[in-house]
């Protein structure tokens, strides 16, 4: 009996795996989906040959670039960028890094043309200091400077990380500010002193480490007021730049006394080493001309000068040059601009080859675009528009459009206003408008990938959300609306005063409708649900204060309308608080937010909030049971799910799982995880709730499945009210292992809810994987009382087959979230997957059961039908003519 | 009218040996009849005797046509019985011709009372309608054991509408 059963089970997941098994064709790679790869902003670039550009980001990244279109060759991911970065990229035969941060170091030699691992060693040091590393011939070089005391050198072979066993010390009181010191060539060298008895110090560290050379800074380039600053020109010549006023002196630092050049330069300036030849490379770009960019090349030694002026489509102004190269008179300058793109120029052409959007490589804020109808097709809609019914007024619009309608077709030429950006039959076709860290916008076409337009905010910054970065983006109108256009806003954070800025545009064009600066801190953010009568939803400011604002202050009366029924609710980190307040207080002077409840968590910090996808519907209004009962589901839409982490003093870490309700404050259903840690993700769904965290005592991730019910009658059929609560809902609980560790999670969603319910879990190893619903659904006593009701016995391990994961084999770095959208083919759900790589895919959870198979042979079924039909005809042709034959016989 | 017809078509098949001697009575009046015989008397009775038999045969007739019913009923239990409660084509189409029979007996009442030239068949009409009801309420209760009938709230449950929600809410984690 055991056997059977376990048999049985056995073959009912493997049932239910040929039900899962929604991967790819071979043929089908790169069909629905798109992939593109990130590096993040450039820290260090330096050329390897002609052909490339090895480059290492802030992400704790290295790669290589190729020099012809700025596509990576090859990438390499190294630690977490919170704590570890990378302080030392050094190019030669091979790429040498050192990374690392508190923790310890971490340094490792690279092949140069395929990027792989050819040794590594670590270096645990307890010194949390700034350190410098100094690469000279074969050695490697660690500088940790004592401000105001002393210097530590300490040498290492630079491929096995063996030393002498010996630590240098040399007095070095003269060490004042860890900002004015560089590391130059060989040379580490400081600045210290006030503009006029300032003084440079430097150390030559190939040969004489105990020898310091000091010399006053106005002996080197004259007595002028202003504060000096050092810059390292990140090249093999220990050449630094002294910074007065703005302006830079090229100075080469010698064991006696420094040459110096008497170029004035700017501070933006790259040595370009050309055989024996050295060019310094600037660029300048005015402020009131940013699309002009002025490169000025001065040659070292001989001070020849030359300017050349190139056009730059990227309007953000330029950063600073990374690296440039020259071979003869061809030069090649990477720079990078304020919004982290990079691109490569070409001299003395003056051309820029290409530009990599490095801000796509943190993205806080996604929202997925339904595109508008072609012209023809609104055209055909606004025939019904006019409510009058006036006969001639209809015949009159339905002569003009069919007139337009020939002219399109006699001229063959759409409207050039939105060329290809039209809503094709099934909804696939979308805008996705991205905002990122840095503060760029994006819109992204879904088929291609391509970026449909940009925008640069400076001085821009993300709000912090729980450990992440984020900004609010909300559609205030679709393209439904066709004579009106479609209206987004995204609410960002001023870099400096730390306002609100409210940025209002037409998300298809781009276009600017409004950019205002708050004069006040955002505290929390509503798109309203009510439309006005121009189909534009109004947004709910609740300021640091507690103000209420409206935009447009149009929206006023329709809030007062729905006053009483509208409520907002604050999860205040800092405090550990969650506060309810609502609206029902306001009077047409004074819109007011009333807190009406409040909810203290003690002392555990809050780690996740998750609220129900405003659009998701729910089809299916209730599970039916063995016996033919339906269990209602308890559907609340202004549930929240809150996960908390407490300290404990026997069980490490508590995680509180609470579900509480919105609107009135009521708990409405809690559990405890105890020594259960961090990283806590939610989804919470239709009348369900999935969660993961770490299991201290096991050390595993488990994820957790709640489901709530009303249980076998509905209180109320046709409204649900969180007022009236009768009963509390009853709730079903279950626990898994799951063999991964989620980044980022969640579910489908599709334009009826009819489709079933996938679970998309980013993994750490770089898969996407889904995992059915029916996988996670609590079973309690239901599966076992009626094992026939085709329930997946429960297995505590949740199994994750390879065909399961969406991305194939194309593996996603540093997943930071997941962003789903329904198309309007029910079956279909589109998925955009960002972290340092963007992915875009669309998943079909119970397959694609409104579409026909793409390999439907259209033209077999034609021929068939079509030879039927014939065959009949000439059949019963052929019969009349027998049968009066032999009717005359 | 019709008990003109049914006159002749009783001398469609009633041979008359005595018309012959009719006529010949009529023609050889001076003939005697033979002792015994009488013109009449046999006829009369015979005619009699015939007509309570058809009567008897009709009521019979139609007794059996609406026992018919009735009668199925043992074996459409059966065939239910044989056919056991999984839902397949087999059962499907049994259950579908338990249905329709009765259905179409019921339809088919009066023309198939109409071949009885008894009008007053009322009872017999009344027992054939009770038999086919039974048979109806058989294939009920074959679609209520095979689990057809919408008897159950699971049935009902996509025709659900969702709630309306009557508060809207928005916010999420302080900005700042």
């Amino acid at each position: 009996m055991a056997t059977f059963k376990s048999i049985s089970s056995i073959f009912l997941v493997f049932l239910t795996f040929l039900n899962v098994a929604i991967s790819l064709y071979e043929d089908q790679i790169g069909k629905f989906d798109w992939k593109q790869s990130y590096i993040g902003n450039i820290k260090f670039g330096s050329f390897d040959s002609v052909k490339r550009v090895v480059v290492a980001t802030d992400e704790n990244v290295i790669a290589s670039l190729h020099l012809k279109n700025g596509q990576i060759a090859w990438r390499q991911i190294l630690e977490s960028p919170h704590g570890n970065q990378i302080e030392l990229l050094h190019v030669d035969k091979e790429v040498i890094t050192v990374s690392g941060g508190e923790s310890g170091w971490y340094v490792r030699g690279w092949e140069l043309n395929l990027g792989t691992i050819l040794w590594e060693w670590t270096l645990y040091s307890d010194k949390s200091l700034k350190g410098y590393w100094v690469i000279s011939k074969d050695q490697l070089i660690h500088l940790v400077p004592a401000v105001g005391s002393h210097l530590e050198i300490t040498t290492y072979e630079v491929r096995t990380g063996r030393n002498n066993g010996k630590t240098l010390r040399i007095s070095a009181p003269w060490i004042t500010d860890l900002s004015k010191c560089v590391t130059a060539g060989i040379y580490w060298t400081c600045i210290s002193g006030e503009s006029s008895s300032a003084e440079l110090h430097y150390i030559d560290l190939s040969s004489q480490l105990d020898k310091v050379y000091n010399l006053s800074v106005e002996k080197l380039i004259g007595n002028a007021p202003g504060k000096v600053t050092l810059r390292s020109l990140q090249y093999a010549e220990p050449d630094i730049l002294l910074i007065r006023n703005g302006v830079g002196r090229y100075v080469r630092l010698q064991p006696e006394l420094p040459k110096v050049f008497t170029y004035g330069l700017s501070p933006n300036v790259a040595v370009a080493p050309n055989g024996d030849q050295t060019l310094l490379i600037q660029l300048e770009s005015s402020s009131e001309n940013p699309e002009n960019i002025q490169i000025h090349s001065v040659e070292l030694e001989e001070g020849k000068e030359n300017r050349i002026e190139t056009d730059y489509v990227n309007k953000t102004g330029i950063s600073h040059i990374i690296t440039a190269l020259c071979r003869g008179s061809a030069c090649r300058v990477l720079f990078s601009a304020q919004d982290h793109s990079i691109s490569l120029l070409q001299l003395p052409a003056g051309k820029v080859a290409w530009t990599r959007e490095e801000a796509l490589s943190h993205i806080v804020a996604t929202e997925f675009l339904e595109l508008p109808v072609s012209e023809l097709d609104a055209s055909i809609e606004h025939e019904f528009d006019s409510v009058s019914g006036d006969v001639f007024g209809t015949l009159y619009h339905r002569l003009t459009s069919q007139a337009r309608q020939l002219s399109v077709l006699l001229t063959g030429q759409q409207s050039t206003s939105n060329t290809g950006l039209v809503r094709d039959e099934f909804g696939l076709h979308k805008l996705i408008i991205v905002a990122t860290n840095v503060g760029k916008l994006f819109a992204i076409d879904t088929i291609t990938g391509n970026v449909v337009w940009s925008r640069f905010f400076n001085n821009v910054e993300s709000f912090s959300l729980l450990n992440k970065h984020g900004m609010l983006l909300f559609v205030q109108r679709t393209a439904r609306y066709s004579p009106l256009i479609p209206q987004c806003v995204l609410l960002m954070k001023d870099k400096i005063t730390g306002n609100g800025i409210m940025y209002t545009f037409d998300p298809i064009t781009g276009e600017s409708l409004q950019l205002e600066r708050l004069s006040y801190q955002i505290n929390q953010v509503m798109l309203l649900p009510y439309e006005d009568d121009e189909h534009l939803k109004g947004l709910l400011i609740l300021s640091g204060d507690s103000q209420v604002h409206l935009y447009p202050s149009s929206s006023k009366s329709i809030l007062l309308k729905h006053a009483s029924t509208t409520f907002l609710y604050t999860a205040n980190p800092k405090q550990g608080t969650l506060h309810g307040l609502s609206l029902a207080y306001s009077t047409p002077e004074n819109i007011k937010a009333v807190p009406t409840w409040s909810l203290n968590l003690g002392q555990a910090e809050l780690v996740a909030v998750g609220i129900r996808p405003i659009n998701e519907r729910v089809h299916s209004q209730g599970r039916v049971l063995a016996d033919r009962s339906v269990l209602y589901k308890y559907v609340n839409p202004n549930l929240l799910a809150i996960a908390t982490i407490k300290d404990d003093s026997i069980h490490k870490h508590v995680l509180n799982i609470y579900l509480v309700d919105g609107v009135t404050g009521l708990i409405v259903y809690s559990t405890v995880h105890k020594r259960a840690d961090k990283p806590v993700h939610l989804v919470h769904s239709e009348n369900w709730l999935v969660y993961s965290y770490y299991n201290e005592r096991f050390r595993r991730i488990e994820l957790g499945a709640i489901e709530l019910y009303e249980g076998s009658v509905q209180s109320n059929s046709t409204a649900f009210s969180s007022h009236a609560v009768s009963q509390l809902p009853h709730a079903e609980a279950q626990a898994y292992i799951f063999p991964g560790t989620p980044l980022a999670m969640q579910a489908t969603i599709t334009e009826r809810g009819i489709t079933n319910k996938h679970i998309l879990v980013g993994l750490s190893n770089g898969a996407v994987t889904e995992i059915p619903w029916a996988f996670l659904e609590p079973r309690g006593n239901q599966g076992i009382l009626n094992p026939e009701e085709g329930y997946i016995p429960y297995i505590p391990e949740l199994p994750l087959p390879s065909e399961a994961t969406i991305n194939y084999n194309q593996s996603l770095a540093r997943i930071r979230g997941l962003q789903v959208a329904p198309a309007r083919l029910e079956s279909t759900c589109l998925v955009l997957v960002h972290g340092l790589d963007v992915y875009y895919t669309r998943v079909t959870p119970s397959k694609t059961f409104d579409l026909l198979k793409e390999d439907f042979d259209h033209w077999l079924i034609a021929i068939v039908l079509i030879g039927l039909t014939v065959a009949s005809y000439v059949t019963k042709r052929l019969a009349s003519r027998k049968a009066l034959k032999q009717a005359w016989k | 009218m019709a008990t003109n017809k049914i006159q002749n078509r009783r001398l469609k098949w009633s041979l008359d040996s005595t018309r012959n001697n009719r006529v010949s009575t009529v023609n050889d009046t001076v003939l005697a009849s033979p002792p015994a015989y009488s013109t009449s008397g046999t006829l009369g009775s015979s005619e009699v005797a015939k007509k309570t038999d058809t009567g008897h045969l009709i009521i019979k007739k139609s007794w059996e046509l609406a026992l018919a019913p009735i009668k199925q009923v043992p074996m459409n239990l059966f065939i239910m019985y044989m056919a056991g409660n999984s839902i397949s084509i087999f059962p499907i189409m049994m259950v579908g011709m338990l249905f329709m029979r009765p259905i179409q007996a019921l339809f088919s009442l009066n023309s198939t009372f109409k071949m009885l030239e008894n009008s007053s068949a009322i009872g017999q009409k009344f027992v054939y309608i009770l038999g086919n009801f039974i048979n109806i309420g058989l294939a009920l209760y074959k679609c209520q054991s095979m689990g057809l009938l919408p008897t159950h709230s699971s049935d009902w449950l996509a025709f659900v509408e969702p709630q309306v929600r009557q508060e809207y809410l928005g916010g999420g984690v302080a900005l700042f």
